[in-house]
């Protein structure tokens, strides 16, 4: 069923199907983007394949039983569609072939139990961050400026920005590793 | 070549993975590794769910933004990406997380509807249909028979207005408006352009109408942001330009430019010959043209007199007059008398620009980020939305009037739908209990560039919800969703769409237009109230 071809009425009844989709969907938006990113972590290739399980998830929303849950039915899609970007990129091949994508996937609901307090403490580590880092971080992640933008706003080279990414990341990783710790230490 | 965990190869290849720059041969390297090594799979892992965390949760800087302060506020708007930059004094954990993704709805919608847009039904009470302009203003007017007198205030279909005396004003729906002396003969073509056979006439073109256009005989007159007059006899044309500029065309030549001050005469072998402007040939013209301006100040001032007593109405959360709007204040200022319950508003992109009269600023609406953003707390049993807005096009397959964020239960959206029917949606309790309130079609190409008056009444009590178009109600719907309804954090002229940054046009749903007065009572105005609203606020005034 493609949504060119698919004319249907324009009435109340369709937009209310369409308001509960996007209701359910952006619920579970969150957990769709990192089933995603776990296999392709690029944002940008991210977002791409979050949209397109969007539109394939509102083809489908008929079939969906509202009885269960949302997230796991839109995962199963999210997984087919991150597949076939990956089959049609040589790159993500070469990282996800024989099998790993699929065992990413597994290991990655195996950690998630275990990660869940670490990850509670990530929005007081990014509000410790100096300034000029948090700046970096939101322009980012937050506001998606371009990498070169954020380079000359803050006057690095887009190398040194790309490395000073990393670097953070790495101190917020210790310290929601050390805030867990610490949570767990009281 | 083997990866070893740990090191800095692994360190900079997960990186670059994260970043979208690793090669083949860093993936291929990292591949061997993950499938070798449990410990460097569950780091990899690890270091890319943080990656996705930050990448994914707007939630951990809105603590950040919501400490902005006004100036932080407007730095961030002057590099604005398009984003939206949060204002709300809600902790980060009531905020939904709204995205791209709640366009979508409207997207499907309008590939739906797209076919059958224009020839839906168009609603009945739109009897000027094929109007493109009204006769606003008349001083002793002589039309050159019975069969072409034109009634003041009555709508002017395409065709000939045949002047044989006297001055008259056509205002078109563009916004241009058009003063004619007689003896003349001019015909009006679409909103946007005219042709003048014989006569003399002025346009005064306010910037929505730019590109207006004149032809005569002998050449095209397109405006460049101006006012001009045409002379037209039987053997030549001349244009004048009295401020700004135009672009004028004789025959097949290039276009030319002339600016204020100067003129051009063109006679019927199509020979051009540049003069200097002669504003005492139009002198009538000018004089009518005061005149008229007189009587756009009087409605203005008498708006002004009206809302001095509404906003005492303690009924009013908000309203915006948009009157004290200057280009470095970011505020909309509640000027309801007992304002204190909602804060003013931000503006966030958005340009200042003419309303409803000569004088009286209006925000336009152009860009995917332009927005006014603002809070209002509480619960209500019922609520009534007011705005004079002036739609220039339904660019999107919905265009937000006035939009609650998220989908919180008892949030309301009011919109205009591409199809031009006017949209509110009340979110229930739960996610599948929603009602879409959706009007007939009635704003189309025949509305655009007019001020037009819509408001919306959402009255729990009886339980229903009414559309309303320049006063009068268009559709009355049942609502069955009970009260209490909520607004909290919501924008006008768009939707929260960038908290979470897309990329993709069809996901945003900002206005594109102007508005220039917005008010929210916490009650269910009556019909007559309503036409009251439109009657005070009416641009033109009653002949």
């Amino acid at each position: 069923m493609s949504m060119s071809s698919d004319f249907r009425p324009l009435s109340g009844d369709v937009a209310a199907a369409q308001q509960r989709f996007l209701a359910l969907f952006l619920r579970s938006e969150r957990e769709i983007f990192r089933y995603v990113a776990a296999l392709v972590p690029s944002v940008i290739e991210t977002e791409e394949i979050v949209q397109q399980t969007a539109i394939t998830l509102w083809e489908k929303f008929d079939a969906y039983d509202p009885a269960k849950p949302f997230t796991p039915w839109a995962c199963r899609f999210a997984l087919n569609k991150t597949r076939q970007w990956i089959e049609r990129r040589q790159r993500w091949q070469a990282l996800l072939t024989e099998g790993l994508a699929e065992e990413l996937a597994r290991r990655r609901e195996e950690l998630r139990p275990e990660w869940e307090r670490r990850f509670a403490q990530l929005e007081g580590c990014v509000a410790k961050l100096p300034d000029d880092e948090r700046a970096v971080v939101e322009g980012y992640y937050y506001r998606r400026s371009r990498i070169e933008a954020l380079a000359g706003e803050s006057g690095r080279t887009v190398e040194a920005t790309y490395k000073m990414l990393q670097r953070i990341r790495r101190v917020l990783k210790h310290c929601i590793e050390n805030a867990e710790q610490m949570g767990e230490a009281t | 070549m083997n990866m070893v965990f740990p090191s800095r190869e692994f360190d900079d290849s997960v990186a670059a993975v994260c970043h979208g720059l690793a090669s083949v041969e860093q993936m291929r390297s990292l591949h061997e590794l993950l499938r070798a090594s449990p410990a460097a799979r569950d780091e990899y892992l690890l270091r890319v769910e943080l990656h996705a965390g930050l990448a994914s949760d707007p939630d951990l800087f809105a603590s950040a933004s919501a400490e902005a302060t006004d100036t932080e506020v407007a730095s961030f708007r002057s590099r604005s990406t398009g984003n939206f930059v949060s204002l709300t004094k809600h902790t980060p954990k009531q905020r939904q997380m709204v995205t791209w993704a709640i366009s979508l709805a409207a997207c499907f919608l309008i590939l739906a509807a797209a076919g059958l847009n224009w020839f839906r039904h168009r609603s009945s009470r739109q009897p000027t249909s094929m109007a493109v302009a009204v006769l606003s203003y008349a001083v002793k007017a002589q039309w050159a028979s019975a069969a072409d007198a034109r009634a003041v205030g009555g709508a002017l279909e395409p065709g000939w207005l045949r002047l044989k005396s006297g001055l008259v004003q056509v205002t078109f729906y563009s916004g241009a408006r058009m003063a004619i002396e007689g003896p003349a003969q001019v015909q009006l073509i679409s909103p946007g352009d005219a042709f003048c056979n014989s006569g003399r006439v002025m346009a005064e073109v306010p910037p929505q109408a730019r590109g207006f256009s004149v032809e005569s005989p002998q050449m095209k007159v397109t405006d460049l942001g101006t006012e001009f007059g045409l002379d037209v006899n039987a053997t030549a044309s001349a244009v004048h330009v009295f401020n700004g500029n135009v672009a004028y065309q004789v025959a097949s030549a290039m276009n030319q430019n002339l600016k204020a001050g100067e003129a051009s005469v063109v006679d019927q072998a199509g020979v051009t010959r540049l003069i200097s402007a002669n504003p005492e040939a139009f002198a009538n013209l000018f004089d009518l043209q005061r005149k008229w301006q007189a009587i756009l100040a009087r409605r203005y001032e008498d708006w002004r007199t009206a809302n001095a007593r509404r906003n005492q109405d303690p009924s009013l959360l908000a309203r915006f007059d948009f009157e004290d709007l200057t280009a470095s204040d970011w505020t909309l200022h509640n000027v309801a008398a007992d304002g204190s319950r909602v804060p003013d508003g931000a503006i966030i992109g958005c340009q200042v620009t003419e309303g409803r009269w000569p004088g009286k600023p209006a925000l336009a609406f152009r860009s995917p980020s332009d927005r006014v953003r603002f809070s209002v707390p509480g619960e209500f049993r019922a609520l009534t939305f007011s705005a004079w807005v002036n739609v220039q096009g339904l660019d999107r397959q919905f265009n937000s009037l006035f939009m609650c964020d998220g989908f919180d239960a008892g949030k309301i959206h009011w919109q205009i739908c591409n199809d031009g029917a006017l949209d509110l949606g009340v979110q229930g309790q739960r996610v599948h209990d929603v009602q879409i309130f959706m009007s007939p079609a009635v704003v189309g190409f025949n509305q655009f560039g007019q001020w037009l008056h819509l408001a919306a009444v959402v009255d729990g009590e009886h339980r229903q919800v009414v559309h309303y178009v320049n006063g009068v109600a268009v559709s009355r719907h049942a609502l069955t969703l009970p009260p209490p309804y909520r607004l909290g954090a919501g924008e006008l002229g768009n939707w929260n769409p960038g908290e979470f940054p897309n990329k993709l046009p069809f996901l945003i749903r900002h206005f594109s237009g102007a508005m220039d007065e917005f008010a929210i009572f916490n009650r269910a105005l009556s019909d007559a109230e309503i036409l009251k609203l439109y009657s005070d606020g009416k641009p033109e005034p009653d002949f």
